[in-house]
This record gives structure tokens, C-alpha cells and sequence, in this order.
């Protein structure tokens, strides 16, 4: 469908829902850029994620809306938070630095090459295939009943897999959260760690405080992988309907 | 990719009932050797956490060797069923148990065999304790069975992340050196970003095609010419990218040589022989069979790959002067002989391609094992002096990395000769002969570095070697933080200090100053007994070396079994 | 689109939520008396002096907490779908989801082992001793009663 008809099709109430979600998702994006501490732009990441969240919704696809609002806006910001905390809120970063020389015109010069290319696409008809595996969007039955329906028939096993994931996700947290030569997770906070620990290079003082800072980023970042990927598994079935 | 339209046909009408649900049928039995490691591994989970004092490293070892060898046998079974009634598909057609899969489900068997042997040993001279190693080697080589046997996109994705995952863990095992952090952050971040691109690919696919389910894609093709394919190029190109970050092809190998050189050692053996199984495996999958009637599409892309994997992986690994740099950039040479069989796109390619992943894994998770055990306590050294008089101080343990070496080198009566040859041969027969001539030339560039070890290892410390020089500096280097000021430097002739650790130290420094100053043998030998840092070997890490060695060697001079297994298994596609 | 009518309720909801948290700030604003001293603004407004300024960064410990939320919460989404097409699945349906339960409970123990939930006193290392300078005159900050600032 191209734009100007999905336009036409849609209600003024569902126009104007679209309007504020956007209006949300965009000033929480920037925010997310803008702000100053870090934290408060985890908070803006709420914003921008829970627009998100009705965008779905509006497009009746529930089940993706209680995703992101459950494990995006709840879980993945909570674990943003956490990892900020761990760093250290009041640290500060000096963003404007270019790290690489040119990297500013670089990023530029590709950003506009993504926007013609998006603009492209939209005007252009691809082929695309047959009907979508889990059956059109406006046939009977709740879009998460034929989400329930998909994963426990035709993705049974990547559903089961996922859970695999969830292992790995554990296990990777425990040995990168363990503080080096103690062989167990930190329990002491940063500062009664000077002078405690005999063990190991690098354990005492601010080097333990930065191998922790390490491991909080190593498994914060990891996390979030392999929960993303049992969000897409959890939403195989949902990208299908379209 | 015979009957699938058949099999498409099947899987439409089950999903058409959306009413009532079809429960899936789950042959247990086909998804056996997935569900040994996965329940084993979560026995092991609940051992580690629910036993009151720590188990030994080694509790953990014979219990990954003892799930593997289970996972080994059942796999062969499956094998015999699947030769005997054909292959089959399982739980609502997302898996596949054919004679691949079953390459394949061996291959990682024998990998998860012999890795456990190898790296335990390791793990207590590290006191690094703690179930970790062996639980996460067991997830990652799930992952990889599951990438082998999936016929779903989403599947392969998933076992991708599954197989990752825990080798991004396994890189930072190690929170004493700092290098192995840095490694866990490297290949993490990398590999977070080329799992988004597959994630991409995979959708643009299923855009394209309407399917995950790669036999409905594949009927899909074979039934429809898709005329603007611009989705479609697009979806097979991430998906390529994915892939070969995966299996380290240039140019998505920049991670490559930093990863496997501050991960563990065992653990880069690990990483190099499962990482490649896994992604080799859906690699070849998903392209040679799912998309065939692309071929003229990707192939060139291939071409090119394999082409650039071969030269920058034989010649950046010429200049490495430490032995585990040397062997991840080699690593990523073998990559190469692996995408000659993908390019080829025939069934002798594929053929040549299982064989080369099979006998590859083996010899890697050898060779690595070697460096780990030369390199000494914390991983000190790496470097070729420390290599140099080898055969005398540790015959075996010479004699078995000679073996391993000149497998990956290609030598005859080793494994290694034929995978190669197999491997070219397939590319000359498909008319890629630029390609195959280009892969004759990196192995010959290849046997250059690969013999420079074994001729240290066998050569009198007193002979010239050309690292001579640098290794000195590097062991005065290595001398001084330790309070080491070397005395009448000029002379070549430094007192060691007698005792015990500061000994250690100080006589490679002796050694390679000794070498330059071309000293009458026998003062060498003298110095040699005096202090080379020993190498500590033990009953499981030779028994595995030994399982290596044997493989390599009994399947170099009679590879028949495996060359035969290797062509019924692209047979039952 | 129909279904956005449904969505009604919460939208009011968040309405009256927004409004409530903004008129009791507002409402403290304007009511609350405000007389600061430096011993309320203290961080710890308990009469004792810190000697040291509080911890910038938490242990990295409390990122197991943040791990057991996040398995469980994924755990949660998967049983959404599962409870809705529950009846047709039958017992199907049951066994898939206690499979992939008890993998996650499996891997909750082995989080329980490592201390996940163990936040009883920190085992010191060092003894703890009082420092000489450190008496009642010195930590205590007396306020008000032309006493001023003990510290």
C-alpha cells in the first residue's frame, strides 16, 4: 500500500493517536541524545520506547506492544540503569571529541545515503511472496492467539531454544560480574575492596574498580543481545502480519 | 531439496487450519543428540550449584566428554537410521535430521570429545574453577547442532546467538589477564553487530519470499522468477555478512587475530574448531540448497570472499612472530579453502567442504592445545623461541604438533593433504580455476610459516634462527620488570640468578643470547637443563592431543570412511 | 480501527496518573515550609558526620539482581501467548511450557549459588577499628541551640 492510501484509510482518532505516539517516540529519541546525565536519558529511552509501544498498538499488534512495554521499557531500561549505576552516574564522557578524524562528515554523508535509500524503497513496488505463514492479519481470532498458535506449532523449537539463550544469559552475567582472583561474584562495594583482597593483580584500588566497570558493560551489553533474541523469537510469528 | 514442494504443500494446509490447532509431532529420538547437551548441561548447571563443597575441574571434564560421547553415538545411530529410511523433518518441519545434519552433529560430537580433555588441564593451571567452561562449551556446541539441522531462518538465527553467545563468555574466561576481557568486549560488540545484520538479512528474505522455513523458500523459488529481486539480493547479501563474521572471511575478520589471542588458549581451539562447524555448516546450507536458483548472484560475492580470505590469512600469518597470532591468522586461511567448496556450489564441493570442516576442527583444537601448553603459567610467552629445541626438552608433545602442523599445512598422510585436495579439486572441476591456483598459492605460502614452527622445534638450539634476534630483545624485555638487569649485555654472558622462578626468567634470555653468540653446544645444553620453563602435560590433555594425532593421521592414510561419509551426506541432502 | 477504543481505559488512566503526580509536587511546592539548614541537606540526616563522600558506583553484584529480573520477565512474555491459546493446547501446551520453565529455573539455582540473593553482612577482611580522631564530639553534629557546627 502506499502512503497517500494508508492516509485516506485511516480514522481521525487513529491519525491523531499516530501524531502523538510520533511526536513521543521523537522527542524521547532526542532526549535520549541531548540530555546531559546519562540517567535521564535512560528515562527518555521510556518515552521513546513506550510511543513505540502505541505505534503497535495501532497497528494491532498487541502482543509486540506488551513485549516492548514488559521486557523493552521494563526490563532493558532497568538493565540500562543498572549499568549506569555500576559506572558510575557521575562520569563524564567528552562526546563532542571525535574519535576517529572526519568521522563526523563520514556519519553525515551515510545518514543522508539511508534517508534517500528509505525514500526510495517507499516509492518503489517489490515483488514480494506468498501469503505471510501465519495467516492474514484481519482473520478471526486475537492477534496474540495466532501468535500463541505459531509459537507453539510451526517455531515450537526456536520457542524452546530461547531458553537456551536465557542459560547463556546467566551464566555469561555470573563469570563476567566475578571479580577477578576472588573466583566469586563481588559482594563488597568498590571502596572497602582497597586492602581486602591479597589476591591477583589488579584487584585492589582502581584497577578492581575498573575491571568491575568492564564486566558491568561486557555483561550488560550481553544481556541485552540474548534478550533480544528471544524477542525475536518471541516475535517471529508477530513481523508476519502486515 | 528433493520433494520440498511436496513438503511446502504439507506445512500450507496445517497452517490454513487456524481454527483448531495442529499440534507439531516431535520425533524425540531425531533431536536426541541437541537434547543430551542441553539436559546435560543443565544437570551440570544444577550439580555445580546444588553441591556443597566445589567440584573438581575434572568432575566436570569426564562428565562434557561423557555427555559428547553420548551425543557421538546417537548421532551414528541416527546416521544408520537416515541411510536406511532416508532423511526426515521434525517438529513442524524446523528441523532437518538428513546425512548433513549428521556430518555435521558428528563433527561437533568429536569436538566436544576432545575440548573438555584439552582445556582441563589448563583450567587448574589457571585455577579457573567452576563449571563455566564446560556448561558454555556445551550450550555453544548445541547451538551449532542446531545451526546444522535448521530449517527455519529464525532457527539458524537462533543457534547462531546460542553458538556465540557462550564463545564471546569463553573469550573473557580468564579475569587475570586483561587481554581476555578485552577479547570477550572485542568479539562481543563485533559479533552483537553482525548477529543485527543476519537478524536484517533474514527479514529482508522473509519479505521477499514469505517464508522462514528455508524448503517453503526454496519451492517458493523454484516455482516463482522473481523479477525485481531487489529485497531478495539484498536479504542473501546480510545474510552473507553474517555468515562470514562468523567464519572469519575477509574482510569481516578484523576481530579475528585480537580474539584469538587473548582468549584462553583452549578456549580459541574451541572457538576456531565450533565457531566454523556451526557457521560452515548454515552457511552451506542456506546457500547451496535454499538458493540455488540464485546462484549466479551470490557466487561471484563468494568468489571474491574466498578469494581475499585465502591471500590475507597466508601472508599477514608469514610476518607473525608469535605462534598463537600465527594460527588465528591461519585459521582465517582455512576459512578460505572452506568457501572454495561453497563457490564451487556442486555436491563435490560441498562434499569437500564437510571433509575440510571435519578434519579442521580436530587439528585446530590440537594445535592450540600445544601453544597452551607452551606457552606456560598466565600465558607469559607465545612467541617462536619459546617453540625453538622443543622436540628435545618434549618429544611427544613435539612430534604431535609437528603432525598437526603439517596437517594444516597439507602434507601427505595427514587429513589435512586431502581436504585440500578435495577441496581444489572441486573448485578446478566447477571451472573456478583462477580460484583453485590462488588457494594452491596461499598453501604454499601457508607451508612456510606452518614448517618455520616444526623446523624450530626439531632444529639444535645452536643453529642460527632467523627469529634469533627480535626473540632476544623481546626475552630482555620479558627480563626486566622482573628486576633483571642483565650484566656485561655486550658479552652475551648473563648470570642467571639459580633460584627458582627468577631462573625461569632469565633462560630463554640466556638461551637466544647464547644462540647469537654461536656458543659451542654443549655450554647450551648445560643452560637448557639448567632452567627452560617446563611444560606441564597431563593424562587427559595427552589423551586428547592423541585422539587429534590419531584421527589426523589414520584418516590421512586411509581416508576412504570419511571421504565416503562426507559424499553420502550431501547425497541426502 | 476499532480496537483503540479498548485502549480507552488506560489512556485515562495515564491521564489521571500524570495529573495526580503533577498536582502533588505542585501542591508541596506551594504548601510545605521550607527552612533549610546545612544539617538537612546533609546526605546521611542523622547527626553523624561522614568522613567520606558515599560510593559512586554500586557493586557490580546487583547486576544478578537486574539478571533474575530480566529471565523472569522474558520467562512472563512467552506465558502470555501460552495462557491465551492455553485451552486449545491442552496438556500440549503444559509440558512445552514447563520445559522451558524448569530450563530457567535451572539457571535461577545456579544464580542462587553464586550469591545472587546472599546479602547478608560483608565478610571483612580487614578488622574494623575505631580511628583515634573519631570521638563523640567529632562525629556527632549537635544543631540549633547556639551550639552551631561541631564539626
Amino acid at each position: 500500500m502506499s502512503a497517500p492510501a494508508v492516509l485516506a484509510a485511516a480514522t481521525i482518532p487513529d491519525a491523531v493517536t499516530f501524531a502523538l505516539a510520533a511526536v513521543i517516540c521523537v522527542v524521547g529519541a532526542l532526549g535520549v541524545v541531548l540530555m546531559r546525565n546519562p540517567v535521564h536519558s535512560a528515562l527518555a529511552l521510556v518515552m521513546t520506547l513506550f510511543g513505540v509501544a502505541v505505534l503497535f498498538v495501532e497497528q494491532d499488534a498487541q502482543f509486540l506492544a506488551a513485549v516492548q512495554v514488559i521486557v523493552y521499557t521494563g526490563a532493558i531500561v532497568v538493565l540500562f540503569l543498572f549499568v549506569i549505576m555500576l559506572l558510575g552516574v557521575d562520569r563524564r564522557e567528552r562526546v563532542l571529541a571525535d574519535t576517529f578524524r572526519g568521522q563526523r562528515v563520514v556519519a553525515l554523508v551515510l545518514g543522508l545515503m539511508v534517508l534517500a535509500e528509505v525514500v526510495l524503497l517507499a516509492r518503489t513496488r517489490w515483488t514480494t511472496g506468498a501469503h505471510s505463514v501465519a495467516g492474514p492479519l484481519d482473520g478471526p481470532g486475537s492477534n496474540v492467539a495466532k501468535l500463541g498458535r505459531s509459537i507453539f506449532t510451526t517455531y515450537l523449537i526456536p520457542f524452546e531454544v530461547t531458553s537456551a539463550l536465557l542459560v547463556v544469559a546467566v551464566v555469561g552475567a555470573v563469570v563476567l560480574a566475578r571479580r577477578p582472583g576472588l573466583g566469586e561474584p563481588s559482594g563488597e562495594a568498590p571502596d572497602e575492596a582497597d586492602g581486602a583482597s591479597p589476591v591477583g593483580p589488579g584487584a585492589s584500588g582502581p584497577g578492581a574498580e575498573a575491571a568491575d566497570a568492564e564486566a558491568a558493560d561486557a555483561a550488560g551489553a550481553g544481556t541485552a543481545e540474548s534478550t533480544a533474541g528471544a524477542g525475536a523469537a518471541a516475535g517471529a510469528g508477530a513481523a508476519v502480519t502486515r | 531439496m528433493i520433494g520440498s514442494a511436496h513438503l511446502a504443500g504439507v506445512v500450507g494446509a496445517r497452517l490454513v487450519a487456524a481454527s483448531g490447532i495442529t499440534i507439531p509431532h516431535i520425533d524425540y529420538t531425531a533431536i536426541l543428540p541437541e537434547l543430551i547437551l542441553l539436559g546435560g548441561m543443565l544437570l551440570l548447571l544444577a550439580a555445580a550449584a546444588l553441591s556443597p563443597r566445589p567440584l573438581p575441574t575434572e568432575a566436570y571434564a569426564t562428565a562434557t566428554v561423557g555427555l559428547a560421547t553420548a551425543s557421538l553415538v546417537t548421532s551414528l545411530v541416527l546416521w544408520r537410521d537416515v541411510t536406511d529410511r532416508g532423511p526426515l523433518t521434525t517438529v513442524a518441519h524446523s528441523i532437518d535430521v538428513d546425512g548433513f545434519a549428521l556430518f555435521f552433529l558428528v563433527t561437533i560430537s568429536c569436538i566436544l570429545v576432545v575440548a573438555p580433555m584439552l582445556g582441563a588441564g589448563y583450567l587448574r593451571r589457571e585455577r579457573i574453577s567452576g563449571p563455566e567452561y564446560y556448561v558454555l562449551a556445551l550450550i555453544s556446541g548445541s547451538g551449532a547442532m542446531f545451526m546444522a539441522s535448521a530449517n527455519d531462518l529464525v532457527l539458524v538465527f537462533l543457534g547462531l546467538e546460542i553458538l556465540s553467545i557462550p564463545l564471546y563468555v569463553l573469550a573473557g574466561l580468564d579475569h587475570r589477564r586483561e587481554a581476555s576481557g578485552e577479547a570477550a568486549m572485542k568479539y562481543f560488540v563485533l559479533g552483537a553487530f553482525s548477529s543485527a545484520i543476519f537478524v536484517y538479512g533474514i527479514a529482508l528474505t522473509y519479505g521477499a519470499t514469505g517464508s522462514t522455513n528455508l524448503a517453503e523458500i526454496g519451492a517458493f523459488l523454484a516455482r516463482n522468477v522473481v523479477t525485481s529481486d531487489g529485497v531478495l539480493i539484498g536479504g542473501l547479501g546480510l545474510l552473507l555478512v553474517g555468515f562470514a563474521f562468523k567464519v572469519a572471511a575477509v574482510p569481516f575478520h578484523m576481530w579475528t587475530p585480537d580474539v584469538y589471542q587473548g582468549a584462553p588458549t583452549p578456549a580459541t581451539g574451541f572457538m576456531a574448531a565450533m565457531a566454523k562447524a556451526g557457521g560452515f555448516a548454515a552457511l552451506l546450507r542456506v546457500f547451496v540448497s535454499t538458493f540455488p536458483s540464485l546462484r549466479s548472484s551470490w557466487q561471484p560475492v563468494v568468489f571474491v570472499l574466498a578469494a581475499l580470505t585465502l591471500l590475507v590469512g597466508a601472508v599477514v600469518a608469514v610476518v607473525q612472530s608469535d605462534v598463537k597470532r600465527m594460527l588465528s591468522y591461519s585459521s582465517i586461511n582455512h576459512a578460505g579453502f572452506v568457501l572454495l567448496g561453497l563457490q564451487a556450489a556442486t555436491a563435490r564441493g560441498v562434499a569437500g567442504s564437510l571433509y575440510y570442516v571435519f578434519t579442521y576442527g580436530l587439528v585446530v583444537l590440537g594445535s592450540f592445545a600445544v601453544v597452551s601448553l607452551v606457552g606456560g603459567s598466565g600465558e607469559d610467552r607465545h612467541d617462536l623461541a619459546r617453540f625453538r629445541g622443543l622436540g628435545r626438552r618434549q618429544p611427544v608433545i613435539a612430534t604431535a604438533f609437528a603432525v598437526l602442523l603439517l596437517a594444516q599445512a597439507g602434507a601427505p598422510f595427514t587429513t589435512g593433504f586431502f581436504a585440500k585436495l578435495y577441496v581444489v579439486e572441486a573448485a578446478a572441476a566447477a571451472h573456478s580455476y583462477l580460484l583453485a591456483a590462488i588457494a594452491m598459492g596461499s598453501a604454499a605460502i601457508a607451508a612456510f610459516f606452518y614448517l618455520r614452527v616444526v623446523f624450530l622445534m626439531f632444529s639444535d638450539a645452536g643453529a642460527a634462527a632467523p627469529a634469533g634476534e627480535g626473540a632476544t630483545a623481546r626475552a630482555v624485555e620479558a627480563a626486566r620488570p622482573a628486576g633483571i638487569e642483565p650484566a656485561g649485555a655486550a658479552g652475551g654472558s648473563w648470570v642467571p640468578e639459580p633460584s627458582g622462578a627468577v631462573a625461569t626468567m632469565v633462560a630463554p634470555v640466556t638461551r637466544s643470547a647464547a644462540a647469537d653468540a654461536r656458543s659451542v653446544s654443549s655450554g647450551v645444553v648445560a643452560l637448557d637443563v639448567s632452567g627452560e620453563p617446563p611444560v606441564a602435560t597431563s593424562p587427559w590433555i595427552l589423551a586428547g592431543l592423541g585422539i587429534c594425532v590419531a584421527v589426523t593421521v589414520v584418516f590421512g592414510v586411509w581416508p576412504q570412511p570419511l571421504v565416503e561419509f562426507a559424499h553420502q551426506a550431501t547425497l541426502l541432502f | 480501527m476499532g480496537s483503540l477504543d479498548s485502549y480507552l481505559p488506560i489512556l485515562i488512566l495515564f491521564v489521571l496518573a500524570l495529573a495526580f503526580a503533577g498536582l502533588s509536587i505542585f501542591a508541596s511546592k506551594l504548601l510545605a515550609p521550607k527552612r533549610p539548614t546545612s544539617a538537612k541537606e546533609a546526605p546521611y540526616e542523622c547527626g553523624i558526620v561522614p568522613t567520606e563522600g558515599p560510593p559512586q558506583r554500586f557493586p557490580v553484584r546487583f547486576y544478578l539482581i537486574a539478571m533474575i529480573f530480566v529471565i523472569f520477565d522474558i520467562e512472563i512474555i512467552f506465558l502470555f501467548p501460552w495462557a491465551v491459546v492455553y485451552n486449545e493446547l491442552g496438556r500440549f501446551g503444559l509440558v512445552e511450557i514447563v520445559v522451558f520453565a524448569a530450563a530457567v529455573f535451572f539457571s535461577f539455582l545456579y544464580l542462587l549459588a553464586n550469591g545472587a540473593l546472599d546479602w547478608g553482612p560483608v565478610k571483612r577482611i580487614r578488622p574494623v577499628t575505631a580511628a583515634a580522631q573519631r570521638t563523640t564530639s567529632s562525629t556527632v553534629r549537635r544543631v540549633g541551640a547556639g551550639s552551631g557546627e561541631a564539626a
